[in-house]
């Protein structure tokens, strides 16, 4: 306020000082005009002889009319005005200068710094992934991209050399340059992921590319392709939506590569770096003119999976070879598939693979449309989804090793109790028996024969006795989902990555609420349950829901399932353990438990197919327990099935395979299954099996033949 | 018998007479005249080497030509008797029409992707325009000297006002909105200094005003939507407006080219601070944030450079400079003269205001250059060449001036 009033006053100062200049000018010409005057009137006064007088007297008369005739003499108030316009004017433009210069100094000073400096964020790298063992499954590469300024549009020559160079046609270059998506001033992508000979060209010969500048990235890389693709996920320009849910702490600029599924997603935090900070001195282009000060980005922590890629690239190689053997869906067997391999111990997952996969490295600088719309077509049978936990699959007979513990239980049977085998069963007395899978029949059989045979008969009046005990009230009306649903299979199981589904247990209740709409179908049915027992009907499952549930039968503790093993700071330190969660332990007399396995082992051992498999991968089959499934959709061909887990007394794997319209269960998965087991105890004994790169798919697909001729569990 | 003539009667003659009546050493220069002159030019130059040292656009020799083809000019028009021009005031119409309507001559003309038809292309893009501005002065001038200082018929009056706005009009059919307006206020200290009664001069005003409103109604009638939803007015151009709103809107989130304009400068002008930052030190005009920095807002770079106290030294040459001026039109014998120099005095005055002013928010932004600093040749050879008219002014107009004073008195 003070300093206000004072320029005020300086003001006003000057403001008089200016009039004053004028005024004391202005009276110092006209009073030395007037002296002079006057001396002449003086000299005219004196009275000299009349007749000197007349004639001399005229010239200095003439002198004064000169002088009074001067016409500025006339326009006196006019000059006046002239000069207050004139010192208004300058008053005005000082009075604020100082206002603008002196008093808001600062506040502009301030203004001008946030224009002249602008603080640039450098992209961190991001950390790298390794599998258990320290392999490098995602890197980092130095990535270089050809910008050009917008002009560069009309300029022919310097569009004709970029052309020759980077080898793309003149008319795709002067198109992308064109392009203003990205802002109407920024700079324009050429072309990204240029070859370093390229870059070294341009960058020698600047002065032939006015208007063109290379930027150096770090991008993903993928040593061994589309291994465990689904799993690890993909990198990708973070998304708009994405800035607004970021966790607290997260810096992302605009243009950063986020994780976008997989463990790129889950642990985004994690890999991501901190950015450098870079102060700079931008012209009003946002071209920096010069580096004020710099910090250096930071790398994100490095993650050590669960993975050992050694049996991820079996898995990914088997699913491969059995389903496309060629490249082409439709020329092997099946249309898709997944396998899911798990530490039962502390619910490790040593391998997930999900067949179609994609290849990672066509999200680095992002996916091109052509890509995009052959995954995204039918034909490619999306290639997306990780089935190992995204997959909803009818369980089939794998499931009939919950329901023999339920039937056990819940007191519907003994290990005693024996039933017959016909190869079709009527228990609802409907005229339309069912059928086991075997229609020529097992005989009698125990439950542990029905497992190892896997014949539905025996689990049909399983299920019957529920139904009938549930309808006398004897026991619950659900008593065998109530039991099944101890080992989670209608729950997700919290694995660490996201892209999860969950399966279903069906209950009275459910039906009726699902078929609400058409109540007439909303009734359970003794069918139902018959289907239930057998993992048919409405049942559904996951590959990872089933593996963690047969590891509960193994071990007796349900896990939860993690791909992340450590995270190691910069320095190598391990700065966070994943420590193995007990989800649950289902309580199940050991009893029970122990003619499960057996039955089980006996599936690995009296089964000659599955013997085999075992033995021909180096797997001693007493050691194993498994059981096939084969399930039946409607207008499709079987879905294959294949659980296992082993060694028998010291169980440490579980290995589920899937495979969608794949066939028998033992003719198709089991295989997959045994080999599977096969490189893990080859791993386990020192012998990995031979690391691979892996192809991703390419989209090409033929129409898969129906076939079925039966099933074959 | 009649007395002797008392000689010790006669006054002596006092100090100020001895002065004027001293033969001074140089009779053709008016000393403190060319010395604010060159301290104002060599000032100018200084601050337009710093504003285009680092910007390919511009060159700093060609300023320097401009000075030197301008002073050539000076010492012909010094020499040359302005006397002689005094009744040829339908010459100077001719030349003016001929002069500002120039650029419309096809193949001649250019807008130099401006927007608006104010260059001639001969060898090099020329403002015929600015050019005018000296025959506009010597038409006013020539006009209003034939009143003798009193101009108090209204047929007259409104005659003479008629001729003055030819110029105007001419320049509008370009259109330069901003020359118009130094034309307007070189016709306005004519006027006034010829000696045109009080109550024309404010009949005058009020008509200009009630035309300016007339022209803001009327556009307001015109205006038609266009597709996009915006209205489009016929008569001011949108960026016309643009200026003037921002004008009367200041500190308002106006993101318009000329809000930003008019916000960059002054974050220049206010960044100077007292002292300035030093000479190339401009970041506001070599980062680019400044557009025009060396043409139309060289004056922000000189207060972000030189500061308050640089800015105020400018100003300050200024005043003198017109102070200098004003005294040879005061001691002018001849009313031709004094007008002439007077519309000079009123078309500096009116340039300084609106260039620092549009600057600094006082007037709304047009681009008027700042004599003698401004980047340009054309203005540069103008501005000197109506410092010749001044000198020829000073020596050959002074009837009741030194020479003739002096030759009177002895």
């Amino acid at each position: 306020m003070v300093v206000a009033i004072v320029a005020a006053i300086v003001a006003l100062l000057l403001v008089v000082a200016v009039i004053l200049i004028v005024f004391a000018v202005r009276n110092r010409s006209k009073g030395s005009f007037a002296s002079v005057k006057k001396s002449v009137r003086s000299i005219d006064s004196v009275g000299v002889s009349s007749s000197l007088a007349e004639s001399e007297a005229k010239k200095p008369a003439a002198g004064t009319k000169v002088s009074s005739v001067n016409p500025a003499d006339a326009l006196k108030p006019r000059f006046a005005a002239a000069g207050v316009l004139g010192a208004v004017i300058f008053g005005a433009l000082s009075v604020r200068l100082w206002n603008l210069q002196v008093l808001s100094g600062g506040s502009y000073a301030r203004e001008a710094a946030e224009n002249m400096y602008t603080n640039v964020a450098t992209p961190a790298p991001r950390g790298i992934i390794y599998d258990a063992d320290g392999v490098a499954l995602v890197k980092n590469r130095s990535s270089y991209t050809v910008l050009a300024d917008p002009d560069v549009a009309d300029d022919r020559d310097v569009l004709l050399r970029l052309s020759a160079v980077l080898g793309v046609p003149y008319n795709v270059v002067r198109q992308r340059i064109q392009d203003t998506t990205s802002g109407a001033q920024s700079q324009r992508v050429v072309a990204s992921d240029v070859r370093l000979r390229d870059i070294a060209f341009i960058s020698e010969h600047v002065e032939a590319f006015p208007g063109v500048s290379v930027q150096t990235r770090t991008v993903r890389e993928y040593p061994y392709g589309a291994l465990a693709a689904q799993t690890l996920g993909y990198t990708g320009s973070v998304a708009s939506e994405q800035l607004e849910s970021l966790s607290e702490g997260r810096q992302v600029e605009l243009g950063d590569d986020v994780g976008q599924t997989g463990i790129e997603l889950a642990y985004d935090d994690l890999l991501a770096g901190d950015h450098g900070q870079r102060r700079v001195i931008a012209d009003a282009h946002g071209n920096v003119v010069e580096v004020v000060s710099e910090t250096q980005p930071s790398r994100g922590s490095d993650l050590y999976l669960c993975i050992k890629s050694s049996v991820q690239y079996t898995c990914d190689r088997l699913l491969a070879e059995t389903i496309a053997p060629n490249g082409v869906i439709g020329e092997g067997r099946g249309c898709a598939g997944a396998i899911v391999v798990m530490d039962v111990r502390d619910g490790g997952i040593v391998a997930m693979a999900s067949y179609p996969t994609f290849d990672p490295s066509l999200f680095v600088g992002g996916i091109t449309q052509d890509v995009w719309d052959v995954y995204s077509s039918e034909e490619a049978y999306n290639p997306m989804l990780n089935r190992a936990i995204g997959g909803q699959y009818p369980a089939a007979s794998t499931y009939k090793a919950f329901t023999s513990l339920a039937a056990l239980e819940c007191g519907i049977c003994t290990p005693q109790s024996t039933w017959d085998c016909t190869g079709s069963w009527d228990g609802w007395n409907t005229g339309q028996p069912q059928r086991c899978w075997d229609h020529s029949g097992h005989g009698t059989l125990d439950l542990r024969g029905g497992i190892v045979n896997s014949c539905d008969t025996v689990f049909y009046s399983i299920a019957k006795d529920f139904y009938d005990k549930g309808q006398t009230g004897e026991i619950s009306s659900t008593a065998m989902q109530e039991f099944i649903a101890k080992y989670r299979l209608d729950q997700t199981t919290g694995i660490d990555i996201s892209g999860e589904s969950v399966g279903r247990i069906p209950t009275p209740q459910w039906k009726a609420e699902y078929f609400k709409n058409r109540p007439e179908e909303a009734q359970w049915l003794g069918g139902d349950s018959t289907n239930m027992s057998i993992g048919q009907g409405y049942v559904l499952v996951t590959p990872l829901e089933l593996a963690v549930a047969y590891g509960a039968i193994a071990t007796g503790n349900i896990m939860k399932p993690h791909v992340l093993k450590e995270v190691r700071n910069d320095d190598g330190d391990v700065s966070v353990t994943v420590q193995p969660e007990v989800v649950a332990t289902p309580e199940v007399s050991q009893v029970d438990l122990e003619l499960v396995r057996d039955a089980l082992n006996g599936v690995a051992m009296e089964n000659a197919g599955i013997s085999r498999n075992f033995t021909q991968n180096g797997v001693d089959p007493a050691t194993m327990c498994c059981k096939t499934g084969t399930a039946e959709v409607a207008g499709k061909s079987d879905y294959s099935w294949f659980a296992c887990y082993g060694p028998k007394d010291d169980p440490r794997y579980v290995v589920t395979c899937l495979v969608e319209q794949g066939g028998g269960g033992s003719a198709t998965s089991a295989p997959l299954g045994a080999a599977v087991m096969g490189s893990l105890m080859a791993y386990d004994a020192g012998n990995p099996a031979q690391m691979g790169y892996v192809e991703g798919f390419s989209g090409q697909s033929v129409e898969i033949q129906v076939s079925n001729s039966g099933r074959t569990d | 018998m009649a007395q002797l003539p008392q000689i010790d009667s006669l006054a002596t003659p006092d100090k100020a007479v001895a002065k004027s009546t001293r033969k001074p050493l140089f009779p053709a220069v008016n000393l403190p005249f060319i010395g604010i002159v060159a301290l104002l030019v060599s000032f100018g130059l200084v601050i337009v080497w710093s504003a285009v040292s680092n910007d390919p656009d511009y060159s700093f020799p060609r300023q320097l030509a401009g000075v030197a083809a301008g002073i050539v000019a000076m010492v012909i028009l010094w020499r040359f008797d302005y006397r002689r021009l005094s009744g040829m005031t339908r010459i100077f119409l001719i030349v003016n029409i001929v002069l500002i309507l120039s650029p419309h001559i096809p193949g001649l003309g250019t807008d130099a992707g401006m927007g608006a038809r104010s260059w001639i292309r001969l060898g090099m893009q020329i403002q015929p325009g600015e050019f005018a501005k000296i025959t506009v002065i010597l038409l006013d001038a020539s006009v209003m000297a034939r009143y003798g200082g009193k101009l108090n018929d209204p047929r007259e009056y409104a005659k003479a006002l008629g001729i003055m706005l030819i110029p105007f009009l001419c320049i509008m059919t370009q259109p330069d909105l901003g020359t118009g307006l130094v034309y307007l206020f070189i016709a306005a200290f004519a006027l006034i200094m010829g000696g045109a009664r009080l109550k024309y001069l404010l009949i005058t005003l009020g008509a200009f005003v009630a035309a300016i409103v007339a022209v803001f109604a009327i556009d307001e009638l015109l205006k038609y939507q266009t597709a996009d939803g915006t209205y489009e007015y016929r008569l001011l151009k949108q960026y016309q407006r643009n200026r003037l709103l921002v004008f009367l809107d200041q500190g308002g989130a106006d993101m318009s080219d000329e809000g930003y304009n008019l916000q960059q400068a002054m974050i220049a002008i206010g960044s100077g601070g007292l002292f300035g930052k030093g000479l190339l030190q401009s970041s506001q005009g070599t980062l680019g944030y400044l557009p025009e920095a060396p043409t139309d807002f060289i004056f922000c770079i000189l207060a972000e450079e030189l500061g308050f106290v640089g800015a105020l030294a400018l100003l300050v040459m200024y005043a003198v400079l017109i102070i200098i001026c004003v005294r040879i039109a005061r001691s002018c014998g001849d009313l031709f003269g004094m007008i002439i120099v007077m519309c000079v005095v009123g078309m500096w005055m009116f340039q300084i205001l609106e260039n620092i002013g549009m600057d600094i928010g006082l007037m709304p932004i047009t681009g008027i250059p700042l004599p003698f600093v401004s980047y340009g040749s054309s203005f540069m050879v103008v501005n000197f060449a109506l410092l010749g008219i001044i000198g020829s002014v000073w020596s050959h107009g002074a009837a009741s001036g030194k020479k003739e004073a002096y030759e009177v008195t002895h």
